[in-house]
């Protein structure tokens, strides 16, 4: 069918298009390579430097950033480039995994409602109503408290409030597909449930989930850093971003501004990576683009 | 006579609809609540007496336990709480010594000022910011325009407030560090000029972030409205753009823009909570918080409640304005 | 045309309706000219406090108001005068019988409440019964009953000789018999310097000095207490609001015009309890586990005892502001001169346990018999000072081969765990029956008292008799013996239950020009210990 229309084309029009699509997709990918990487950056720095940077050094504390501490140190003589990079490790694996388990949960939920029937999918909406109709900080707050605190009541709070949003355009999606040409023609040629589902149904709704999956990391990881910063969370000893900034604050009229600038940006830059990552691979796998 | 017959019907449908889903909304939400509070391991006791427990006897505890109900079994508990809140009691504070619907009230009344400022705030320059975008897209400003939406959205909300007190209160000392009212003041002394003063930073905060999506909503409405078939006929009769945009353009993206504002009370909520505790602000937000990290069940579950009914209300608009905008207001009806 | 002019109208409205909301919720109160703030536009009979310590529970007396210096609101039949004396307050002498049984306090008759009513020997007695009944932080216990003779002569009898009964005399704070109830603790009556005038929980308390005060009215007429967090303080002081402000030593050293520091000495310290028992498996009977293999070892506590270098700890910690603590009284009338030593001498704790057979593992933790030196190190998550510390000092230790892990858990769960960890307590008080409660063997694991189940025999010994000495000196040498007795003791180079790390400098930065006198050692009390003598107060 492609060959056909392209055939079909005159040959001026097709260049241009041909040009910007692709230089289109070399943008997206490049953007994604470069936010991959900045990821893979921090990560590293997470893991390679070393904890000895994390000890306490009373003569070297309150130090304003240098070429030796980037970050400055804390009031404990600590390395605040170190602290950052572990925190935001942590708030990062946290947020990732919490992301992933929710994002499992919505793709779960969503492909029930859309294909199990009437009672399931009311079910369904209900429930994706009633987990919208707080607001996500309270919620979480509640199943923080719920857990009494801790890294587990964290994650368990971001899973239950991320996967609503991600299960509705999944079921969405899959209902779609369900009325959509081919998947008729498949089930009038008499092919099974599961070729559908994995033929057919899983390359469409596939790409959605993965970017949805990315695209839930950024707000996982500030939902973590916002209830850890409130107190919720992770005890000091092994501090994430929001602790860091939380502690930062009690030292905001000392002048210290390193220890809430830095890190909080470093936060940011976090988070915009995997904006752009997500934005970027959606691009990616838009099937109009890939379809050329 | 039979017009407005059915339109009446219609309205009663709707809004019974409206207090059905309100009320099955509520029972859940204060189900669950309750059931999460209620395998919480934390001692709300312990939480109550807080660090001073070093020195209360088991005897002072038990009564403590007591004198909040603790002591039932859940089951129990859950009955005689929904009962007293049909009743309009939502219980007694364990931090504030003082019936849960007072606190509330108390401190909704000073949120309301920030999150109304914020929210406005938000939508006016959200709103004027995606219409300048696209106005001019494609160009620099609406890449500049888009890159701020885009970091703002990245951004956290608590860290803003954090920088913003830094260079506002601490930097050039121009604006209190926090709370809502100068130190050492009497109540009635304060002025209205004082409560704006303390009020500027926590709603720069919150307005700030919620620019950004009602900035990008409003572009891409915008766009869509100016690929219009009528928009090319009104290029084509000779009119500017910026012409097409104020005659025409406006009034189509400003209702979706205010749907979009209603829709987002939750948002709005979170970022209150977050500014309020920065700022140190006596919101309800702060009050949520401070009901979490001690173990104060009374005041947590009517502060769940309420900001349920919050996030409802706003939703509810939204829909009566959804409503109202759809069908008839579609751009594309001739002229 | 295309549009609906109407719901835009009507959007419009909406919008505008609810910003002249929010307007109007600003102007709900008051057009008055807006208050004082600055330091130096305050009239000259007015302060402004920051403390950290609001009471939550109220300012009763009966429930532990008070108890760590002046109850502002109240009077105390005795009090300390600047040089820890004790002095007469509303008493105008007491007598110990011989047996030590009968406590008979005799008390002016000049004196009246807020409210004009006279104080009696009848209140007093009224005030100890009831607080007695109340089960609250108030102990007591070996108080049998409280009676007035006559109007001004009050009998305490108690169940056995308790040399530290005097100590009740000097801190609970009477209340009106006539105007006590349930409301007490939110609008406190009494005879104190100050009277109540509005408490607004979380923010402030405002007092007014009262003008018939029996030891003369204080100059300053007004005070407001504000109660808020540490760094809040820090830029309130920056911007002028306040006129004393409480704030912790690592901010101390920060510069603020306009106002200089007063570091006052206290007792109120910091410093590591180790559960002296092995872990045998055994469990409170809330099922919290008892004992620590690690530091029952007595060569490990003493060897922690020697490495910490506590001077380092105030210098970096505490920003120079406190002391290095060798026992949880330091400085204080009963404390053994005996339990100073030489420390941060890592050389002499790894000699000792080398001798003692802990021997260096290839990761640099320390091992016997196959144990190694570790454990936890827990302290209260919410204390920015006492994590630090407990950091600085994790890290010291690690140099001798043993490793602390700092873990920061809250009240709750320290509760459960302190017997089997060690944890960074504080205390410090006025009072030797705190020496008892944390080291005497019959309340091992009771409440908060003694929660590593130490138990050292001639120690409870010399507490016992301590507490029932009916002469004052005899009392403090018996004190001295339990720390140090040339054999035997609580202190860090003896039995080392505890390794006492510093004494907190209570910093407060105060306003020029206002003079607080002379300040007194002070107990753990958060700020409100400063208060003992706000009556004398005055601006220059």
């Amino acid at each position: 069918m492609n060959g056909a229309g392209a055939q079909a084309r005159p040959r001026a029009t097709l260049m241009p298009s041909a040009r910007r699509a692709f230089s289109g997709r070399q943008h997206a990918f490049l953007t994604a390579t470069l936010a991959a990487l900045a990821l893979l950056a921090i990560v590293a720095a997470g893991t390679l430097l070393p904890d000895s940077r994390l000890a306490t050094d009373l003569a070297a504390r309150n130090q304003a950033p240098s070429l030796s501490n980037p970050f400055g140190t804390d009031w404990l003589g600590r390395d605040m480039l170190t602290r950052t990079a572990q925190g935001l490790m942590t708030s990062l694996l946290l947020g990732a995994a919490a992301a992933s388990f929710s994002a499992l949960l919505a793709l779960a939920l969503g492909a029930a409602a859309a294909t199990l029937g009437k009672t399931v999918d009311v079910a369904v909406s209900w429930l994706i109503d009633l987990f919208l109709s707080v607001p996500h900080l309270v919620l979480l707050i509640l199943i923080s408290f719920a857990f009494g605190g801790g890294a587990r009541g964290v994650a368990i709070g971001i899973v239950l409030t991320h996967w609503p949003t991600l299960a509705r355009v999944i079921r969405a999606e899959i209902l779609a597909l369900r009325g959509s040409e081919f998947i008729r023609v498949s089930r009038r040629l008499g092919r099974s449930n599961l070729h559908i589902a994995t033929g057919h149904m899983l390359p469409h709704v596939l790409p959605q989930f993965l970017v949805g999956l990315v695209l839930l990391f950024p707000h996982a990881i500030l939902h973590e850093a916002a209830v850890t910063f409130l107190g919720f969370g992770l005890p000091p000893h092994e501090p994430a971003v929001g602790i860091i900034l939380a502690e930062a604050m009690m030292h905001l009229s000392t002048g210290r501004w390193w220890l809430a600038l830095l890190p909080g940006l470093a936060l940011l830059v976090v988070v915009r990576a995997f904006d752009l990552l997500g934005d970027n691979v959606r691009a990616l796998l838009d099937p109009k683009t890939a379809h050329e | 006579m039979t017009g407005w017959g059915t339109r009446m019907i219609a309205v009663l449908t709707y809004l019974a609809s409206k207090v059905f889903r309100l009320a099955t909304l509520l029972i859940a939400v204060c189900a669950l609540s309750f059931w999460l509070m209620h395998v919480s391991p934390i001692d709300p006791v312990q939480a109550y007496v807080g660090a001073d427990m070093m020195l209360v006897s088991p005897e002072q505890r038990a009564e403590i336990a007591e004198r909040w109900g603790l002591d039932k079994p859940p089951g129990e508990r859950f009955l005689l709480w929904t009962v007293s809140l049909a009743q309009g009691d939502l219980g007694t504070s364990m931090i504030h010594r003082q019936p849960v619907s007072t606190v509330i009230v108390e401190r909704f009344a000073a949120s309301l000022a920030l999150m109304g400022t914020a929210w406005t705030l938000s939508g006016v320059f959200g709103f004027a910011l995606g219409v300048i975008a696209a106005r001019f897209r494609g160009t620099l400003t609406d890449r500049a325009i888009k890159w701020y939406c885009l970091t703002l959205a990245s951004t956290p909300a608590f860290w803003l407030g954090l920088l913003l007190l830094m260079v506002f209160a601490v930097w050039l000392g121009l604006l209190p560090m926090g709370l809502a009212s100068p130190v050492g003041v009497l109540a009635e002394d304060v002025t209205w000029l004082d409560r704006l003063r303390h009020l500027v930073l926590p709603a720069l905060t919150l307005s700030i972030i919620g620019v950004a999506p009602i900035a990008l909503h409003t572009r891409q409405k915008l766009i869509d409205v100016l690929a219009s078939d009528y928009a090319l006929f009104a290029r084509a009769r000779g009119e500017s753009e910026t012409g097409i945009i104020i005659r025409h353009g406006l009034r189509n993206v400003a209702l979706p823009a205010l749907t979009l504002q209603f829709a987002s009370f939750s948002e709005l909520f979170g970022g209150a909570v977050l500014a309020e505790q920065v700022f140190s602000y006596p919101g309800i937000g702060q009050a949520t918080v401070q009901a979490g990290l001690h173990g104060d069940v009374p005041l947590l579950l009517g502060a769940v409640i309420f900001s349920t009914l919050f996030v409802f209300a706003g939703n509810l608009i939204a829909d009566l304005l959804y409503r109202v905008v759809d069908p008839r207001t579609q751009a594309e009806a001739p002229a | 045309m295309p549009g609906n002019p109407r719901s835009s109208v009507s959007a419009v409205i909406a919008v505008l309706g609810l910003v002249l909301a929010v307007l109007a919720s600003g102007c709900a109160r008051a057009d008055s000219p807006s208050a004082p703030t600055a330091s130096d536009e305050r009239p000259r009979d007015e302060i402004v406090v920051s403390l950290s310590g609001e009471p939550e529970e109220g300012f009763d007396p009966v429930t532990g108001w008070g108890r760590y210096g002046s109850p502002l609101f109240q009077s105390t039949l005795l009090a300390h005068n600047d040089d820890l004396e004790i002095v007469n307050d509303l008493a105008t002498g007491y007598k110990v019988s011989d047996d030590g049984l009968t406590w008979t306090v005799t008390i002016r008759d000049d004196v009246r409440f807020h409210d004009g009513e006279p104080l009696t020997a009848h209140d007093v007695a009224f005030t100890f019964n009831t607080a007695k009944e109340s089960g609250s932080v108030v102990d007591l216990g070996v108080m049998e009953s409280a009676r007035a003779i006559d109007d001004t002569t009050v009998v305490f009898m108690l169940s056995e000789p308790r040399s530290t009964f005097v100590v009740q005399l000097i801190s609970l704070g009477i209340v009106p018999r006539h105007a006590y109830g349930p409301e007490y603790a939110r609008s406190p009556l009494g005879s104190g310097p100050y009277r109540f005038v509005e408490w607004n929980q979380g923010q402030q308390l405002i007092v007014e000095a009262y003008e018939d005060y029996h030891g003369g009215a204080a100059e300053i007429k007004r005070v407001t207490f504000v109660f808020m967090g540490e760094d809040a303080t820090l830029a309130a002081a920056r911007a002028g609001e306040l006129d004393v402000a409480a704030v912790p030593a690592s901010f101390a050293g920060q510069d603020i015009a306009g106002m200089r520091l007063v570091a006052v000495p206290s007792v109120d310290n910091r410093g590591i309890m180790f559960p002296a028992l092995p872990d045998n498996g055994k469990t409170t009977s809330e099922g919290a586990p008892i004992g620590n293999n690690v530091t029952y070892d007595l060569a490990i506590r003493r060897a922690i005892n020697l490495a910490v270098d506590r001077e380092v700890l105030v210098e970096g910690v505490l920003e120079g502001f406190g002391s290095p603590a060798f026992s949880v009284s330091d400085g204080l009338p009963w404390s053994s001169p005996d339990v100073v030593f030489d420390d941060g001498d890592p050389a002499a704790a790894e000699a000792l346990l080398d001798e003692a057979k802990w021997i260096e593992g290839a990761d640099g933790v320390r091992e016997k018999d196959g144990l190694s030196a570790r454990f936890n190190l827990i302290y209260p998550a919410d204390d920015l000072t006492r994590q630090s510390l407990a950091l600085a000092v994790a890290d010291q230790v690690r140099q001798i081969g043993i490793e602390m892990i700092p873990v920061g858990k809250s009240w709750d769960e320290i509760r459960m765990a302190m017997h089997s960890n060690a944890v960074l307590f504080g205390w410090g008080s006025h009072d030797p029956t705190e020496m008892y409660n944390l080291h005497h063997g019959a309340l091992a694991g009771r409440e908060w008292w003694n929660p590593g189940f130490y138990r050292n025999p001639v120690v409870d010994a010399y507490m016992d008799q301590a507490l029932a000495a009916i002469d004052e000196e005899e009392a403090l040498e018996l004190w001295r013996k339990a720390q140090w007795d040339g054999v035997t003791g609580i202190s860090g180079s003896a039995d080392a239950p505890w390794c006492w790390l510093v004494n907190l400098d209570h910093c407060f930065f105060v306003a020029d020009g206002l003079d607080i006198g002379p300040s007194r050692i002070q107990p753990h009390g958060h700020g409100w210990p400063i208060t003992a003598n706000i009556t004398d107060w005055r601006w220059e």
